[in-house]
């Protein structure tokens, strides 16, 4: 569920963002309270309308949130999964799937224990066993074959680890070492069993959101050239073959039943999803807004383009829904530019989020955030060090600035994701906040090259643009990625660590954090990592991403759920017939 | 010219352009009649209406904004009272057309044969065949050597002067009764001029045509007018039988036309002398005489009468058949003690002895017509 | 004449070698690295160094060239790792000679790829061509036949509006008013004719084919305008019509073939570049032909993808430029070929 997976889903995400001031913290506004007051009917055909084409449809190897969800409410059943709900403050929890229940932790969190149903099948008929989950999670570890894809696994299973970082065992391609994951997964019958090097107290969570932990046959593995295969397990199963860039049809699988499933979070509702990728984000909306023919069916993971907004009134304003995203997007000061604290205070407090927030499109389009994590995500808290008003204070940020003992004006340079005039706006925007207190402010804007050129520790911007998004619930999945500096900093590359941050404190707390084996617990202490972060102004929250979709008006039951990152649930939604 | 009513009449034709800046008045009354076997020659400057006028004869302004009033009457037909279909099928039929440059006058993408045959069979109901071997009878007629092959070739891969032939075979394959030649000869070697005029004359004592041919260059009428009309930003300044045009010019243009040719037989003592200034825009003509403002004898002409009046197309003292647009008194005189002895010292004792008081007489052709002869005694 | 075809299809082949070397040569002087964008979740830099060895980015440029131009030779296996193909030969694909590369993004080897979206591509190219050349024409004389009148300047005026407007916006105002509020046509969607029949192909093909159509069509409309006129002050039409011929014939015989002609090397042209696939027409009406595949791929930092398609391109350009001087050998008797 990373927004910045890919840096370029990042820059087209960011794009159409923007910040609003509307709702607060972990709330949410909505069109009609996001879900669609028609009641749920089985049968037809769901339209599924998209402009990004799924780079990956092998589960070991996706990691877009929309796919993660998509799929597991389809084709891809998991461990565990969540539940199907519209309360945009639902807190997260996860529900058994292919496993009898969320699983059994030991010694500390390191060691996991599943029992596999002995129902499910899939769509050969052929049941689903423990043996494909061992050899689904395997699959990471190949990863001279199996690239990209969310490789948690890599550095939490427990096996050696060999001098160039990687662990020695190199999946089941090539085979080398397979004793030590042989040893760090078993299956007695049908008990899965996974031995951890560190506590990982929220597995059941990871792995109801990721894929990466989800059963895979061996006999149908051709490695990368199974990239686009969809052999399923779930209620649906692929028509044909799945077409990289134009998408595919899912019929129902006559080898799913519900009595094997019991997560009450597929109600495979339409007979038939159809999807199309690669249309144009104008394109969708003039359709779906016209709401003819087989488009009053169709439904989108695409948010409503700024332009579009005044067309959504009336009759179209039922069919919409504003929701929040798992999404922050947030400053980064440079930690080799910008040494003074007090500098860093001073350009946080005088951070216009409203201003940068009404440059992107206002609440439809995001509401100001408090802390670099998304507010349903476990751990959250507003952080204490923010607590400017968001429309940021240049008096008190000037008073800093002078008190810093640096001349001034203090000349900065900010580097953002530009090439639109939307994110060209909300950069002069938060320039014009700065220049305030006393800043004198260089606006940079990258496109293509942006993750690259900031990336590189050399770079001699003050300020950076960031995005993110939790891969599974947790607050952990926030805060080591962006800023334990031992994971991130290297010669050559400052990893997701743009503003080149380093404090062993930070590094001390986390490691302490890994150790705890409650998640409540862990979770507390990484909001104490957080408290710090913000002590060091480490980041500066802009705004929490809003999702606003419309969708068409046969289409029942219409949810967005905000365990699976807000967009549309596709175990839920059904058509008219 | 004789009492029966001629080929062709023209009567105070009148080709005017409207344009942005005003009215450009391109022909302004011009008037000649021509009979069958007779050639009438029209000589001028660039821009005097030469062309202009023969256009008006083939109707080609039809369908254009230009205006063209008076009379054209062929074969007792008023041309300019006629259809747009009517003008069509006269058009190479019964008056046909070449052209200057016969290169960019052919089509480059058709073969010669082809367009050749275009000509023929637009007007007659023939096969193709049949109108294939017409044009191959006509290639032959003009000369052009291996006519079946070459009558497949494109323009291109023939000579200026082949291609002029072709263009000659083309304008008469139908037999035209009027042929107008515009600038025949101009865009060719000065050894080729001389072949295509000669055929031309051969032609036309074949098919007894009567040709209008367009020049600037007075050797070319000498060779094969019967008639001269000299022209002047878009009306005839003199006109009359070409011996007598040639002999005895009674207009200060014609003097300047007849000064400005080159002598090529030699005689070191004669001068060439270009005419002052520039051809008159046709938008704001001068007033008075059209001619005035480069006319080197105006100042002989009493009261300025040359700049206010224009003077009518009259007879002089040299008998009904001459006419001329100029209001000097006694040009002749002029003529033969300022303009011939500079122009061409040999010639003035000649005069002399046919008439030695000075008077004029019928004289020889003038220098031009000896080159002409000359050119013609060289080829064979 | 044939020595002639010889020649340039041996400077041809010389040419695309030297474009796949600058398109791999260009491709690597780019500050983005591909294994950035293939190497997944949480990257450590070991992880990386492996996927940029998996990708095959990891040898000298040099290297990777003589690999991918012997591979069109003899052919190639993704991954070539030998250990691979021994313990798990069905995860190795097989890439057969002529072989332009394997496509990680796509899942499939760069000629499939291509077979897949070349008809597509050309399918849009051809229906387009003809829109634009019929419309550009027939617009084209009739704004020359009535110049300066109201109907002209309507043309002329029209004409500027489409050349200068974004196909983008076209495509999309097109797309919004025509398909989906008003319905006249159906919503744009790519039927082989194999599955649908005709009618269906050409009826998802019509709305992308007449933006392609009108975009180019502004372009043909002034140009053919231009050549009509400039025809019809020839001198050749003047001898024509003296000749006695028929206005039409006049027009069609004459002034057309005259004025059409030069229009053969820009059609030709066009049509080629076309078929490599119109990037923008594609991309907003999600035309899966060649030149959305080359967005893709250039997005995506798919080396193989982006050189295959290149290439491609590259050789229809220059067989079309080829079959263009042919053809204008044969059309304009003054040329010659040799």
């Amino acid at each position: 569920m990373a927004i910045n997976r890919k840096p370029i889903v990042a820059v087209a995400a960011a794009a159409v963002v923007s910040v609003s001031l509307a709702a607060c913290g972990g709330g949410s506004t909505s069109g009609d309270g996001g879900g669609s007051s028609k009641e749920a009917s089985k049968g037809g055909t769901l339209y599924y309308l998209t402009r990004t084409s799924a780079e990956h449809m092998d589960p070991q190897r996706m990691y877009v949130g929309r796919d993660l969800s998509n799929m597991n409410r389809l084709v891809y059943r998991g461990l565990t999964t969540f539940p199907i709900t519209d309360d945009p403050d639902a807190k997260f929890s996860v529900v058994p799937d292919l496993a009898t229940d969320t699983g059994t932790a030991s010694d500390g969190g390191k060691t996991w224990e599943f029992t596999i149903r002995d129902d499910a099948k899939w769509e050969d008929g052929k049941p689903v066993t423990c043996e494909d989950f061992k050899y689904g999670i395997s699959r990471t570890f190949a990863t001279d074959v199996i690239t990209g894809g969310p490789n948690y696994i890599l550095s939490y299973l427990d096996v050696p680890v060999a001098p160039s970082g990687l662990p020695e065992y190199n999946g089941p391609y090539k085979g080398d070492h397979q004793e030590d994951y042989d040893k760090a997964v078993t299956c007695d019958g049908a008990k899965l069993t996974l031995h951890f090097r560190n506590a990982w107290p929220d597995f059941n969570y990871a792995a109801a959101s990721l894929r990466s932990f989800d059963p895979y046959r061996e006999d149908k593995d051709q490695g990368e050239k199974s990239n686009y295969q969809i052999f399923s397990n779930g209620p649906y199963k692929l028509e044909g073959k799945w077409d990289a860039t134009q998408g595919g049809t899912f019929v129902r699988n006559d080898q799913y039943t519900e009595s094997s499933d019991e997560s009450d979070s597929r109600q495979a509702n339409p007979d038939k999803i159809v999807y199309t990728q690669g249309l144009e984000n104008e394109v969708i909306y003039d359709r779906i807004i016209a709401d003819s023919g087989d488009d009053a069916y169709a439904i989108t993971d695409r948010r409503v383009p700024p332009a579009y907004y005044t067309q959504v009134t009336g009759e179209v304003a039922d069919r919409s829904s504003l929701v929040d995203s798992p999404y922050v997007s947030y400053l980064l000061p440079n930690f080799n530019q910008m040494k003074n604290l007090k500098v860093r205070q001073a350009l946080y407090m005088a951070t216009d989020v409203v201003a940068s927030t009404t440059a992107l499109g206002g609440d439809k389009a995001g509401t100001p955030a408090k802390s670099i994590v998304a507010p349903n995500i476990i751990g959250y808290a507003e952080n204490p060090n923010f607590t400017a008003p968001p429309e940021g204070d240049p008096e008190a940020a000037k008073a800093l600035l002078e008190d810093s003992g640096e001349k001034l004006p203090y000349p900065i340079k900010f580097t953002y994701a530009g090439g639109t005039p939307t994110l060209d706006k909300q950069a002069a925007a938060l320039a014009e906040g700065w220049k305030k207190a006393g800043f004198k402010v260089t606006l940079d804007p990258l496109t293509d090259t942006y993750y690259t050129i900031i990336q590189k520790p050399s770079n001699d911007a003050d300020v950076v643009w960031g995005g993110w998004g939790a891969d599974w619930p947790s607050i952990a999945t926030v805060i080591p990625p962006l800023f334990d500096s031992r994971i991130n900093l290297t010669e050559n590359s400052n990893g997701q660590d743009y503003g080149n941050y380093k404090s062993d404190t930070v590094n001390k707390m986390i490691d302490e954090a890994a150790q705890i084996a409650d998640v409540d617990e862990q979770a507390a202490k990484y909001t104490e990592i957080d408290d710090q972060l913000g002590k060091d102004v480490a980041y500066i929250p802009l705004e929490l991403t809003k999702f606003y979709f419309v969708r068409g008006s046969k289409v029942t039951n219409y949810i967005n759920n905000p365990m699976t990152s807000g967009f549309p649930d596709l175990g839920a939604i059904g058509v008219e017939n | 010219m004789t009492s029966q009513a001629p080929l062709l009449s023209v009567k105070d034709l009148k080709v005017h352009f409207p344009t942005q800046d005003g009215i450009v008045k391109a022909t302004d009354g011009l008037s000649f009649d021509l009979e069958s076997g007779k050639t009438l020659g029209i000589v001028g400057e660039s821009g005097s209406g030469k062309s202009v006028s023969s256009s008006a004869i083939l109707g080609l302004h039809r369908g254009t904004s230009a205006k063209v009033s008076g009379e054209i009457v062929l074969n007792d037909t008023d041309l300019l009272t006629i259809s747009d279909e009517q003008m069509r099928r006269r058009r190479g039929k019964n008056v046909a057309m070449i052209f200057q440059d016969p290169l960019s006058a052919m089509h480059p993408y058709y073969t010669v044969g082809n367009q050749i045959m275009e000509a023929y069979l637009v007007h007659n109901k023939v096969s193709k065949r049949e109108a294939k071997t017409r044009a191959i009878e006509m290639l032959d007629r003009v000369g052009i050597p291996q006519p079946d092959r070459r009558v497949n070739d494109y323009p291109h891969q023939f000579s200026g002067g082949m291609r002029q032939r072709a263009m000659i075979a083309m304008g008469l394959i139908n037999n035209p009764g009027l042929l107008i030649a515009d600038e025949p000869t101009t865009a060719l070697d000065v050894t080729v001029q001389a072949q295509i005029l000669d055929l031309l004359q051969d032609l036309q004592r074949e098919f007894n045509a009567a040709i209008i041919i367009i020049t600037h260059d007075l050797g070319v009428i000498a060779e094969m007018a019967d008639d001269v009309l000299v022209m002047y930003a878009g009306r005839a300044v003199e006109y009359g039988p070409c011996k007598e045009i040639l002999t005895h010019p009674e207009m200060p243009y014609t003097w300047g036309l007849l000064s400005s040719v080159p002598d090529v037989t030699g005689d070191t003592d004669a001068r060439l002398i270009p005419i002052p200034g520039l051809p008159p825009s046709l938008l704001n003509p001068p007033s008075g005489c059209a001619f005035h403002p480069r006319c080197t004898h105006k100042d002989k002409v009493k009261g300025n009468l040359c700049k206010t009046e224009m003077p009518e197309l009259l007879p002089g003292n040299r008998g009904p058949e001459h006419t001329k647009r100029c209001h000097l008194a006694d040009p002749e005189q002029i003529y033969f003690t300022e303009i011939l002895p500079e122009i061409a010292p040999d010639l003035v004792e000649e005069f002399a002895e046919v008439n030695p008081d000075g008077s004029v007489g019928d004289a020889e052709p003038v220098r031009s017509s000896d080159a002409a002869a000359e050119a013609e005694e060289k080829k064979i | 004449m044939t020595a002639y075809i010889i020649r340039r299809m041996f400077t041809g082949i010389i040419m695309l070698i030297v474009m796949s070397m600058v398109t791999f040569l260009l491709f690597f002087s780019s500050p983005v690295n591909p294994e950035d964008f293939a190497c997944g979740k949480n990257c450590s830099p070991a992880l990386k160094a492996q996927t940029k060895k998996a990708l095959g980015y990891d040898e000298p440029v040099t290297t990777q060239w003589v690999k991918f131009a012997k591979g069109v030779f003899v052919g190639r296996d993704f991954p070539d790792d030998p250990a691979l193909k021994e313990s798990a030969p069905e995860t190795i694909a097989e890439c057969p000679a002529p072989c332009l590369g394997y496509s990680r993004t796509t899942n499939s080897t760069v000629t499939e790829q291509i077979k897949e979206a070349w008809p597509i591509s050309l399918s849009l190219a051809i229906t387009a061509f003809f829109m634009w050349m019929i419309g550009g024409i027939v617009f084209g004389v009739i704004a020359a036949l009535r110049r300066g009148s109201i109907i002209d300047r309507g043309i002329v005026g029209a004409s500027l509006v489409f050349y200068a407007f974004p196909t983008f916006f076209i495509g999309l105002f097109l797309y919004k008013f025509l398909a989906i509020k008003w319905e006249i046509v159906k919503i744009p969607e790519y039927v082989p004719i194999s599955e649908g029949g005709v009618s269906v192909w050409f009826q998802g093909l019509l709305l992308p084919a007449f933006t392609l159509s009108l975009v180019y069509m502004a372009g043909y409309v002034r140009m053919t305008r231009a050549f009509v006129l400039e025809s019809m002050g020839e001198d050749y039409l003047r001898t024509a019509k003296s000749k006695g011929l028929a206005p039409r014939k006049v027009l069609y015989k004459h002034s057309m073939r005259a004025a059409l002609t030069p229009l053969v090397t820009m059609a030709g042209l066009d049509l080629a570049g076309l078929m490599g696939g119109a990037i923008i027409t594609e991309q907003v009406f999600n035309y899966p032909g060649l030149g959305k595949l080359a967005v893709t791929a250039t997005r995506n930092f798919d080396l193989p993808l982006v050189v295959g398609i290149v290439l491609v391109l590259a050789a229809v350009v220059i067989v079309a430029n080829l079959v263009v001087d042919l053809l204008y050998a044969v059309i304009d008797p003054r040329v010659r070929v040799g």
